[in-house]
């Protein structure tokens, strides 16, 4: 998906070389970006936490809520109180949500694949595609034109038998670039833990005991690569083919209730992900043609065992799916004046799935092909106003989806400083995924999408003062959401989805960075905070409902990150923060002590130092995760882990 | 920190001699939220959630049915993989059985003999009350079929045999020799038998839901049908329309009405020929959720006790009628309401 982004930054983006610190101004007053939100994360952050996955990068850096089953186990992300299948994701700018579940997993995106990470808050999310009710985030690769061979390998080693490698190639001269990248990741993830689910009685004081248990059937492994191949033949023109190949397994852990015998109720799941897109960028006078066309594949197998006598391990559930997308782009944008811009794309893109369970024999073949177009017309006012125009229009198969505008604007309020007032008014939808529609039991093919109506109004500073720059977001939004698909147990005695509830999300979002020098010191702090109403307005059709005008389930109410970093000469450190308030699980809101999801703070600290060896430059840090060893959670019942260490040493040459 | 404080409680002191009903509610699957709610049938009040806060030991993941013997309830906790044995006035936690694989029903044999059915085992696990642990099995695999069976469910006990139902992608009803513990004889019904009672007459009823439209294992109308406990003569009795789902069948204490649900509450006394009549509407007749989800009749006073599960993700509600309908209490219980159990 383009986005005028990428034609505007090369251009606008300034660089002030003070005292050695590189102080980037951000754009702050960008037309075609007018009333759009946006998250830029920084390539420090980035390669600070290039062993994590990238869950642990917008929890802890952006003001997206992840609910995360576990340490290396399922995480989705839900921007401003919208469910996971409204935050859209892509890579270099194919879709890489499940056609079939609608949502992204993003334990499985290592952050060393990442170069760039762009988020787009609420609705800013339509300038790439429909159906970001919450926003989207979009993972980019980029290249680097130096005609030097770059080898980076890092080593990671850390607590509960986890090892990380990672090897980064890179050769080409002005005209070809190769960059390959191979990982692999294994950790048993046995931690402890004390287990509230399990009781012994204690033979002598006849109280309960809990016992010290292990997180066994946790372990997980993934392996693959990333290769892109750039090619610019001529100043004007640009090639590039990506590939991202990965495989992915890990078992799902048993409740921690479970005392059933030690070979039943053994899950696992693979994930085996193919993707591969290619792009032609051509620059012409004022304007830039996009032509791109990508390919997503994923087999995706779900497995529940148990041992039976005489027959060995039996299959109760083996789930198989196998998801073919095809993604296809073509987009233009001009400058027709300097002060008026335009954009026109379209999107033909196409899905087919097959699930099937071999057990019991459910599952469903479907196909989507789905087909978009966009305008955007984008002009500034005397430099001191500009407006943002875009209009999407989708269809699925042959449903013409409702139509979806966007109207922003940026005013700058003050001369000569870098003070704007922002906002947007705006219409999206989310089509329902095919699972929504298809599965079996319970797929609903007559689902209406889920339409969201928006606005927003945002204060973005920026003040760069002798090396340093401070830079502060405040953003406030409201979003009805009419049709929201939740799926519930319906009388035929299987869960189905409807279009049960109206949800209404409002609240704030604030973020703060503050960088630069003082002394020999670099520091960059960093910070962001949430208010996040979103409550649900379905109607109660049930005599006794007490779910009407509560907060969704898993949604914290505040929730907010800080981040410090400091370098002095070689040394550098880090410390992180992230805490959520009580998160729900009840639909009326109870608060029972057995099921209270309890506020958590989290600290991590990160230490490091850089040194030189012959020609080879060594990075060596030790990171320490739940500093002060909390006993917390994530979802009920599923243990995390306590005070962790990872050593990582990075070579590059 | 906050760990601490949550598990560190004031455990209440109960002495419940008098007469009520327990609630099971299932939770969540995988959320570990199960519970157990205790209604005194002479005050009417509630307790939520006794054996968490008694214990300070939650339930643990889907509490499925419970069974009492000698003032012992047997609480069957079907994704925990055990039974937990507790005090059925003080709520005490006394003993566990585990190493049960996806455990649904304990029926006894005797005060040492005891049956627990499974979805997944393929077995049906002889467990003794007394020691807390498996003694034997019993093989109920279906190799010749393509679909997970037997899975079995429900027990109803004539002089030795005991009938179980085999609901999930399935349609039959196994007959097992109490004394040879082996399967001896098995009954197709129609598709997926979710329930059965034996009223007075020695007839068993058996509720089948048909499966669901679409499904690989097939698909028929629900029905109700007889099965003479002695004979083992099946007799058709009573089709559902197609879309129905009929569930938890249940008689009353003489033996001689049934109950089920249907979305609403149905009657049906065991001699007539009429179809079954509606006898309570459910609370959410305009929509495509809700309808009640567990049921049960008090054997002493006939009185019904039916539940309402709501979205199944909040506290569900227990409506209480006399045997004529009347209306007589409704009170709140826990997270997906789905069996009941008497204390006498």
């Amino acid at each position: 998906m383009i986005t005028s982004m990428g034609y505007a930054q090369g251009i606008i983006d300034s660089v002030f070389q003070i005292k050695g610190v590189e102080i980037t101004a951000d754009q702050v007053f960008v037309k075609e970006e007018a009333g759009m939100k946006q998250t830029e994360v920084d390539t420090v952050i980035l390669q600070e936490k290039a062993i994590f996955s990238l869950s642990d990068v917008l929890s802890e850096n952006t003001s997206v809520f992840i609910k995360n089953h576990g340490r290396g186990a399922l995480a989705t992300a839900s921007f401003r109180g919208t469910s996971a299948s409204h935050t859209q994701v892509s890579w270099n700018g194919i879709r890489i949500n499940s056609p079939m579940a609608g949502m992204v997993d993003f334990s499985l995106i290592p952050v060393y694949l990442i170069d760039n990470l762009n988020l787009k808050h609420g609705s800013a999310s339509m300038s790439e595609q429909g159906g970001g009710l919450g926003g989207s985030v979009s993972i980019q690769n980029s290249v680097k034109w130096d005609g030097s061979t770059r080898i980076k390998y890092l080593q990671g080693i850390g607590s509960y038998r986890t090892y990380d490698e990672f090897l980064q190639l890179g050769v080409g001269n002005k005209k070809v670039q190769l960059k390959s990248r191979l990982y692999h990741n294994f950790s048993k993830n046995d931690y402890t833990f004390i287990n509230r689910g399990i009781g012994s009685l204690d033979p002598e004081s006849g109280r309960v005991i809990h016992p010290l248990d292990t997180n066994d059937q946790a372990d997980y492994k993934r392996f693959g690569m990333l290769q892109e191949i750039y090619f610019r033949p001529h100043s004007d023109h640009l090639l590039s083919l990506k590939y991202w190949g990965q495989s992915a397994d890990r078992t799902i852990p048993r409740p921690t209730s479970y005392e059933g015998p030690d070979n039943s109720n053994l899950n696992s799941q693979h994930d085996l992900d193919h993707r591969v897109v290619t792009d032609w960028h051509y620059y012409r006078q004022g304007g830039k043609l996009l032509v791109r066309s990508g390919y997503s594949g994923k087999q995706l197998v779900y497995s529940q065992k148990n041992q039976v006598p005489g027959l060995g391990m039996i299959s109760t559930i083996f789930s198989e799916s196998r998801i073919h997308s095809l993604f296809n782009t073509l987009s233009y944008a001009m400058d027709v004046s300097p002060d008026f811009s335009a954009e026109g794309a379209a999107h033909l893109n196409y899905h087919k799935v097959s699930s099937r369970d071999t057990v019991s024999k459910n599952g469903y073949d479907q196909q989507r092909a789905e087909f978009s177009l966009f305008m955007a017309f984008r002009r500034s006012f005397a430099d001191r106003f500009n407006l943002n125009l875009m209009l999407r229009q989708e269809w699925f198969d042959r449903d013409r989806a409702p139509f979806s505008p966007y109207l922003g604007f940026d005013i700058k309020l003050l001369d000569g400083a870098e003070l704007v007032l922002k906002g947007n008014l705006a219409r999206n939808y989310h089509q329902p995924a095919l699972n929504d529609l298809y599965w079996q039991p319970g797929g609903n093919p007559d689902l209406l999408p889920e339409v969201g109506l928006t606005a927003e109004a945002g204060l973005e500073y920026q003040h760069i003062f002798s090396g340093n720059r401070l830079k502060s977001e405040l953003t406030l939004f409201r979003s009805d959401i009419d049709n929201w698909i939740i799926w519930i147990p319906s009388y035929k005695g299987y869960w189905e989805p409807t279009n049960i509830s109206k949800v209404l999300s409002k609240g704030m979002e604030y973020s703060v960075q503050l960088q630069g020098e003082f002394h020999k010191l670099h520091y960059r702090l960093a910070g962001t905070y949430a208010y996040t109403r979103s409550v649900n307005y379905g109607d109660s059709q049930v005599w006794g409902d007490e779910s009407y005008g509560k907060q969704l389930v898993y949604i914290p109410l505040h929730s907010g990150n800080f981040m410090v970093h400091i370098s002095y000469s070689k040394f550098f450190i880090t410390y992180q923060h992230n805490s959520y308030s009580e998160r729900y699980t009840t639909s009326s809101n109870d608060l029972t002590r057995r099921d209270w999801l309890y506020p958590y703070f989290m600290n991590n600290l990160v230490a490091g130092r850089q040194f030189r060896i012959k020609n080879a430059d060594f990075t060596a840090e030790l990171k320490v995760f739940n500093l002060f060893n909390e006993t917390y959670h994530t979802i009920l019942y599923r243990p995390m882990p306590g005070r962790n260490y990872n050593l990582v040493i990075m070579m590059k040459l | 920190m906050e760990d601490d404080l949550l598990w560190n409680l004031e455990n209440p002191d109960y002495n419940q001699s008098s007469k009520g009903i327990f609630i099971v509610n299932e939770g969540n699957f995988t959320y570990g939220n199960a519970s157990l709610s205790y209604y005194d049938i002479e005050t009417n009040e509630v307790y939520q959630d006794v054996f968490y806060t008694t214990n300070t030991l939650p339930l643990g993941d889907v509490a499925f049915s419970m069974t009492i013997r000698d003032s012992i309830g047997y609480i069957v906790v079907n994704n925990s993989g055990k039974i937990y044995l507790m005090d059925v006035n003080t709520f005490d936690y006394v003993g566990k059985i585990t190493g049960l694989t996806s455990p649904r029903y304990m029926h006894f044999i005797s005060d040492t003999k005891a049956y627990v059915t499974d979805l997944y085992a393929r077995y049906i696990s002889i467990v003794n009350p007394v020691t807390q642990e498996v003694t034997g099995t019993i093989d109920v695999s279906n190799k010749a079929s393509g679909f997970n069976q037997h899975t079995t469910e429900q027990m109803v006990q004539h002089d030795k045999y005991v009938f179980t139902n085999c609901w999930s992608y399935d349609n039959s009803i196994l007959v097992i020799d109490s004394e040879s513990d082996q399967v001896v004889d098995s009954i197709e019904v129609l598709k997926q038998p979710n329930s059965m009672v034996m009223d007075k007459y020695h007839t068993l009823w058996v509720l089948s839901d048909g499966g669901f439209e679409g499904s690989p294992y097939g698909y028929e109308a629900p029905g109700l049908l007889k099965i003479d406990a002695g004979s083992r003569d099946v007799e058709p009795f009573h089709r559902f329309k197609s879309g129905d789902h009929p569930s938890e069948l249940k008689i009353n204490g003489t033996g001689d009405t049934l109950y089920f649900l249907n979305r609403h509450l149905y009657r049906h006394p065991v001699l007539s020929t009429q179809d079954p009549e509606l006898f309570i509407a459910g609370p959410s007749s305009g929509s495509d959720y809700g309808g009640f989800y567990g049921l049960e009749v008090d054997a002493g006073s006939s009185q019904i006790y039916v539940a309402d599960a709501i979205d199944f993700s909040q506290r569900g509600v227990v409506y209480c009628f006399q045997a004529d309908g009347t209306p007589l209490d409704t009170f709140r219980v826990g997270i997906t309401p789905g069996a009941f159990c008497f204390k006498p």
